[in-house]
């Protein structure tokens, strides 16, 4: 240690002594003009064995216990610093240098975790919640909220202990250490906007050396220290990088992302998920934003263009908003009775359907009779029945299933079925529906149901309460009335067998 | 008074078409208005200057950054339209302004900043340009007027450079303009959006409406210039203060994204630049000196110096929730950034969409990772799994999201999930060893699942020389696998299989990294099961000179001195390790088990007396549970208590059962449920539920009432005893426990049915099957005596005192042969027995 320095050192040692109550304000402004001084003072901090050690942790811990926030901050700034100290000291169990920086750090710590009524510190924040107005939104807008367990629990704004009460500490032990460091870069956290670059760039080192300190990674970097293992936890390892962060954005790109990496690489090691996913988080969402301050020293790489506000995706492409807004065609008032019936009303629908719906025919009633003949009937006899007004291609996919029992070949079927069905949704399309299609697409908003579990909206709208009110009215008029028979030729044929097997 | 009224009918119609941009039906009513009235030609200039101005804007639009483009020749018609209008001067004041601004926004257009500036902005002021009572349109075209006022001054240089004073001047000029611009343009919308959906009704259709307002080149550059230029200047507290103005204007259809975006990067600056000392409030005045703004440019301001008499309307009301810290703030943001990001997710896969799916995935997966790094700061990884569930809806085929889902459920303790989740991410990256590593680690710790532990370790073997570092992991986490299957294994045989299999993979991960303390430890660990003591004395010291103040290694090493009978240095050991971890329950355990065997059961008493303290002051006041939603670990304990007296007490330190028995299933399966419940522990402690500490308490009474059975002292022993049955009934230490007590009593009716109640709850409780063998016993029922204890000996065969007992038995019923062997090796195992079992330290990855 250079002797100037010891002389810096020393007065700023011997001056704060003097100093009146009154002056302590205008003396920590001044601090900041003192260019030497804090290089000095890293120097001792650094240099274990020096004299001035002492004298200097106890000068810190007066300016901390000052309560003035210059001069907490001043303290503060060292703290990355006075972390390695420890951290290294204590493993190469060196137990007795270390005891003023100990006394220094433990004394901080102390008097962090009560407030000013001596009562323990319990430091908390609000969770906020999307369903409470705030001053940058309104509830109504933000649409549906999902209705997890937690969002209901977390109903209305609930206050979350982050950090404390924690217990007052007069040693280190192992089981306690990381404890009070990790309370401690969180306090240093908390100031971190005041910090210096020379402190950021300390705590980048801190943590890379934390991390890789006895693993292979250590002759990588190039680091000639203690080559022991330190124990670390995840939540300091978390705190580290929230520092780190910081320091990454704010123009220690090559020290940070050097840190960065070495917690991430002993966080794998550790296989810790908190720490792996923050930093994942960190690294991801820095990927994309070139950080450019390395031009100019202490430069903040915050930087905003302007973006064009128009929304970037193109509007025929289907998202979550538009398929909440989709109206499926969902008129699930009709009774479908049991499932066996439903499956009939599909079938007829499928292979029976082929092209285009005339407004104006009204095959209702012939479903539903077909389907309560389908009970009545074995439905062996329905089939081949039926047959007759099916394609080839149809009577392929069905020929297995027709052999075999019919209980074994339903689920078979069905399935078919939900297929056709969803490529046949358009057939329903507005005003006069016919039955048909009408318990067709009712299958099918069933179907999609399961499939999409609930995805699609309460079926409130007009549309279907209007289908609900025509179906009861087609229940009423009951089973026996025959509509008059439809003009498409191509369904005639089906519609006939139906006809018949009825009579 | 037709034409009158037709005539202002015609204005009405003129005005909706202008404030719709509707400029394809302009031509038509300018012929309309002109053929009302004569004056109305000057009119009729403005408005056909101003339609083909637009038009041309809509049909090329300006990029922003794009150099000027000079004269267009499809402008000429457009300046003579404009030139007519203002030259005969016959307009009325209003539209003389809008025929001033109008040509001062083409001059832009072509070029010409300082023609702008000099000749139009100079005869115009626009603050007199009225804001109350405005049609829509006109509070578009002021909007645009100071945007691009703003512009031409940023392009033309300062008069005088060398006036640095003049210079700040001229910038602040410059920001005021854009942010009256941005001011207005926010009512503009706002207003545009009321006029619409009152023809409408007032319904938030999701669907596409008619139209949706486009800001344009010049709205855009007003709403965003003012910030960008405070952020290049270093003024972050300016630019945090105009992004939170935007902000907290009321939304509307077109402000949307421009909300997202900036929601987003304000985030990013409260998380990146700022900390909980430099934060303010937003309904706060910002700090006059703030280390956030570059101290070396001066002149900076920190509030806006500028009033307008119409200013968009603001999110208001009672109880509104205003941020306190920038945790809080960032994380409003960032949900409602989320909600929007998560309301654009792009759903289908066809591939012409596949642009749009990668930009909708972009977005939200900054969100997301913004979202990841504000709660974990804060320890919130229960919401945080929430949020990122949601994000599934983005997540097919991508890693990063699958990754951090998977890791947030294991941070939340949601650990059956978290697997689950994680076997999704090695199908995505199969080559990641630390996927599978971190499965393991569930899988062993709170899921107690072997077998699908063993395969996920054998991944990581498989991979060979590719998991480098990660591969001696890989021998570790198998070995505890196996280790963990002796334990459960009820046969011989298997357990002896699965003993050498775990010393093979121990020894395997030892050389492969050597200054690993874990493998030696765990090494060392394996050996003193196996009752290796010399070797594993070795390795346990190994361990201990790789991490010197290893707790697990300092209580296998004190284990391993009690075995080899050396107590009092055991007794060193222990406390010399409790001087670091005071206030490690498994290491007094073992102090008290210790300190009866040295010191006699006074002192031990009063170890347990220490522990109760200990207890008492960690959990009253430590909420070890981060996010304890308030209320204090002890609080949330009690109300679980209720809940207790229908569970088992599944001890860790349980001789036989080790951390995890599967024998004691029904117990373990409590825990596992509980473990998924409990989701919000640190990961530190070791992952027990609400229950953790009531476990502690019942188990610190039991070796209380231990040690007053050691004494002879049955009354007091009851009493601890009734202590942990208050909080676990039907726990079976506790009916061991007391059937002891009843032994002690001479009550051996009492006895035998405690510990058969205690057999039926725990089958393979060594200890109680050893008492209960003595008792019969000694009730001269050998044979069934001895089927217990034959019993016993398969669960454990290490149990010394059980195989003395199956001695004493087999000689009762004269078979002396048998005998001999049972009581050698009772001496053979006694001579290398710990004071309690090896396996009370727990094993994880």
């Amino acid at each position: 240690m250079l002797a100037m320095d010891q002389g810096v050192v020393e007065e700023w040692l011997s001056e704060f002594k003097t100093l009146p109550d009154s002056a302590v304000s205008n003396y920590a402004a001044s601090l900041r003009d003192k260019g030497a001084l804090v290089p000095a003072l890293y120097k001792v901090i650094r240099e274990n064995y020096s004299d001035l050690l002492e004298p200097v942790c106890h000068q810190l811990f007066e300016f901390y216990r000052s309560g003035e926030p210059q001069l907490q901050r001043f303290t503060l700034q060292f703290l990355p610093e006075l972390l390695w100290s420890l951290l290294s000291v204590s493993a190469a169990r060196d137990p007795h240098t270390s005891g003023c920086i100990e006394a220094l750090l433990l004394g901080i710590y102390n008097l962090e975790i009560v407030d000013k009524d001596g009562q323990s510190k319990i430091l908390s924040f609000t969770v906020p919640s999307l369903s409470k107005p705030s001053v940058y939104h309104e509830p109504s807008a933000i649409g549906s909220i999902a209705l997890t367990e937690g969002a209901l629990a977390n109903h209305g704004l609930s206050r979350v202990v982050y950090s404390g009460p924690h217990l007052q500490r007069e040693t280190f032990t192992a089981q306690n250490r990381f404890e009070v460091l990790t309370f401690l870069l969180l306090c240093y956290n908390a100031a971190l906007s005041y910090m210096t670059s020379t402190s950021l760039q300390s705590l980048c080192q801190l943590s890379s050396r934390v991390c890789i300190c006895g693993y292979p990674r250590q002759q990588m970097r190039r680091y000639k220290g203690i080559s022991t293992r330190l124990t670390v936890t995840s939540e300091f390892l978390v705190q580290l990088i929230t520092g780190i962060h910081y320091a990454l954005c704010n123009g220690e790109v090559e020290l940070g992302s050097k840190a960065l990496d070495d917690v991430l690489y002993r966080a794998q090691l550790e296989l810790f998920p908190e720490a792996l996913l923050v930093g994942n988080a960190i690294k991801s969402s820095l990927h994309g934003a070139a950080l450019k301050s390395n031009n100019k020293e202490g430069a903040r790489s915050i930087q905003v263009e302007i973006t064009p506000t128009s929304s970037r995706i193109s509007r025929n492409a289907v998202t979550s908003l538009s398929i909440r807004g989709h109206r499926w065609k969902r008129h699930d008032a009709v009774d479908l009775g049991s499932p066996d019936e439903l499956m009939d009303i599909s079938e007829v629908d499928e292979g029976v359907w082929p092209g285009g719906v005339g407004p104006d025919m009204t095959p209702p009633t012939i479903t539903i009779s077909n389907s309560v003949t389908t009970l009545n009937l074995g439905a062996k006899a329905m089939k081949k029945c039926r047959l007759g007004g099916r394609t080839s291609k149809d009577k392929d996919k069905e020929a297995g299933p027709l052999t075999t029992g019919r209980a074994n070949s339903e689920n078979i079927e069905l399935s078919i079925k939900r297929l056709t069905l969803t490529s046949s949704q358009s057939v329903p399309k507005a005003g006069a529906l016919t039955s048909l299609t009408r318990t067709a697409s009712a299958v099918f908003s069933r179907s999609f149901e399961q499939v999409a579990s609930g995805n699609a909206p309460p079926s409130s709208n007009h549309t279907s309460s209007e289908a609900a009110r025509y179906s009861c009215s087609l229940q009423e008029e009951g089973l026996g009335y025959l509509s008059p028979a439809p003009n498409h030729t191509q369904r005639s044929p089906s519609i006939s067998v139906h006809l018949g097997s009825d009579l | 008074m037709t034409a009158r009224k037709s005539g202002s009918r015609l204005e009405t119609e003129i005005e909706r078409c202008r404030s719709e941009s509707q400029w394809d039906k302009i031509p038509e009513l300018v012929r309309q208005l002109s053929a009302k009235l004569i004056s109305n030609d000057d009119l009729g200039e403005l408005l056909l200057g101003e339609c083909k101005l637009q038009t041309y804007l809509k049909e090329n639009p300006i990029k922003q950054g794009a150099s000027p483009r000079g004269p267009q020749p499809k402008l000429v018609e457009v300046r003579k339209h404009l030139t007519a209008a203002l030259d005969r001067g016959n307009l009325k004041a209003d539209y003389l302004q809008e025929a001033s601004v109008l040509m001062a926004k083409l001059c832009y257009v072509e070029g010409e900043h300082r023609d702008a500036l000099g000749s139009h902005y100079s005869k115009v002021n626009l603050d007199d340009m009225q804001l109350l009572g405005a049609p829509v349109y006109r509070l578009s075209m002021i909007a645009e007027a100071y945007a691009t006022k703003g512009l031409c001054l940023e392009k033309v240089p300062a008069a005088s450079p060398s006036l640095s004073n003049k210079n700040t001047e001229r910038e602040q000029e410059i920001i005021t303009c854009y942010e009256k611009s941005g001011d207005i343009a926010l009512l503009y919308l706002q207003e545009a959006e009321k006029v619409t959906s009152g023809i409408q009704n007032r319904s938030p259709k999701p669907g596409p409406t008619a139209q949706d307002l486009e800001l344009g080149y010049f709205l855009e550059t007003g709403l965003q210039r003012a910030h960008v230029i405070h952020f290049k200047n270093g003024n972050l507290t300016r630019g945090v203060g105009r992004f939170r103005e935007i902000l907290r204007a009321v939304e509307n259809r077109t402000t949307q994204s421009l909300r997202m975006t900036i929601a987003r990067q304000l985030a990013e600056i409260l998380l990146r630049g700022m900390c909980e000392q430099s934060y303010w409030s937003p309904l706060e005045d910002p700090p006059t000196v703030s280390p956030l703004d570059d101290p070396t440019r001066q002149g900076h301001t920190h509030s806006k110096n500028y009033t307008l008499s119409r200013r968009p309307r603001v999110y208001s009301g009672e109880n509104l929730f205003c941020p306190q810290e920038n945790t809080e703030e960032a994380l409003l943001l960032l949900l409602i950034s989320e909600s929007m990001a998560n309301r654009d997710a792009v759903l289908s896969r066809i591939p012409e969409h596949n642009n749009d799916r990668i930009i909708s995935l972009q977005s939200a997966s900054v969100v997301y990772d913004l979202l990841t790094i504000a709660l974990g700061r804060r320890g919130q990884y229960e919401m945080l799994s929430e949020c990122l569930e949601r994000a599934m809806k983005f997540a097919f085929e991508e890693f990063h999201l699958w990754y951090q889902l998977a890791l947030s459920l294991m941070a939340a303790g949601k650990s059956a999930r978290a697997v689950k989740v994680l076997k999704e991410c090695i199908r995505l990256k199969p080559d990641d060893p630390t996927i599978p590593l971190l499965a393991v680690k569930l899988c062993i710790g709170p899921l107690h699942w072997l077998d699908e532990g063993d395969c996920f370790a054998k991944m990581v073997i498989d991979m060979g020389e590719k998991a480098a570092e990660f591969r001696a992991k890989g021998y570790l986490a198998i070995g505890l696998v196996y280790s963990l299957k002796a334990t459960d294994a009820s046969l011989r045989s298997t357990q002896e299989e699965y003993q050498r299999k775990a010393l093979g993979a121990f020894q395997r991960a030892q050389s492969l990294s050597p200054t690993d303390h874990l493998a030696a430890f765990y090494l060392a660990l394996q050996l003193a099961v196996s009752r290796q003591i010399p070797e594993a004395l070795g390795y346990v010291r190994q361990a201990l000179q790789l991490q010197g103040d290893d707790v697990h290694s300092l209580h296998l090493l004190a284990l391993l001195l009690s075995a080899q009978k050396h107590y009092h240095d055991a007794l060193n050991i222990i406390e010399m390790a409790l001087s670091e971890y005071p206030e490690n329950f498994n290491l007094l355990y073992t102090k008290v088990k210790l300190e009866s065997m040295c010191r006699g059961p006074e002192e031990a008493l009063l170890t347990c007396k220490h522990m109760l303290q200990i207890w008492k002051s960690f959990y009253n006041l430590t909420n070890p549970s981060d996010s304890g939603r308030g209320s204090s670990l002890l609080d949330r304990a009690i109300a679980d208590r209720r809940q207790l007296n229908a569970m088992t007490l599944p001890d860790f330190s349980d001789p036989e059962t080790g951390s995890v028995h599967a024998t004691s299933i029904a117990a373990s399966r409590v825990e596992q449920a509980l473990s998924e419940v409990a989701s919000s522990l640190q990961s530190s402690a070791p992952k027990q539920g609400p229950m953790h500490p009531w476990m502690t308490l019942a188990q610190i009474w039991l070796h209380a009432a231990e040690v007053y059975t050691s004494m002879s002292k049955p009354a007091e022993a009851s009493a601890c005893t009734q202590e942990a049955a208050n909080l676990f009934p039907t726990s079976h230490n506790v009916l061991y426990m007391r059937g002891q007590i009843a032994e002690l009593r001479g009550n051996m009716d009492d006895a035998k049915r405690w510990y058969e109640e205690a057999l039926s709850i725990n089958p393979t409780h060594v200890k109680t099957m050893q008492r209960l063998g003595l008792i019969l016993h000694q009730l001269q029922r050998y044979s069934l005596s001895e089927k217990v204890l034959r019993d016993a000996v398969q669960v454990n065969s290490t149990a010394h005192d059980v195989w003395n007992s199956l001695g004493e038995v087999l000689q009762a019923q004269g078979n002396a042969a048998a005998a001999t062997e049972c009581f050698l090796t009772a001496l053979e195992l006694e001579a290398s027995s710990p004071i309690l079992p090896f396996t009370i330290i727990p094993r994880a990855l």
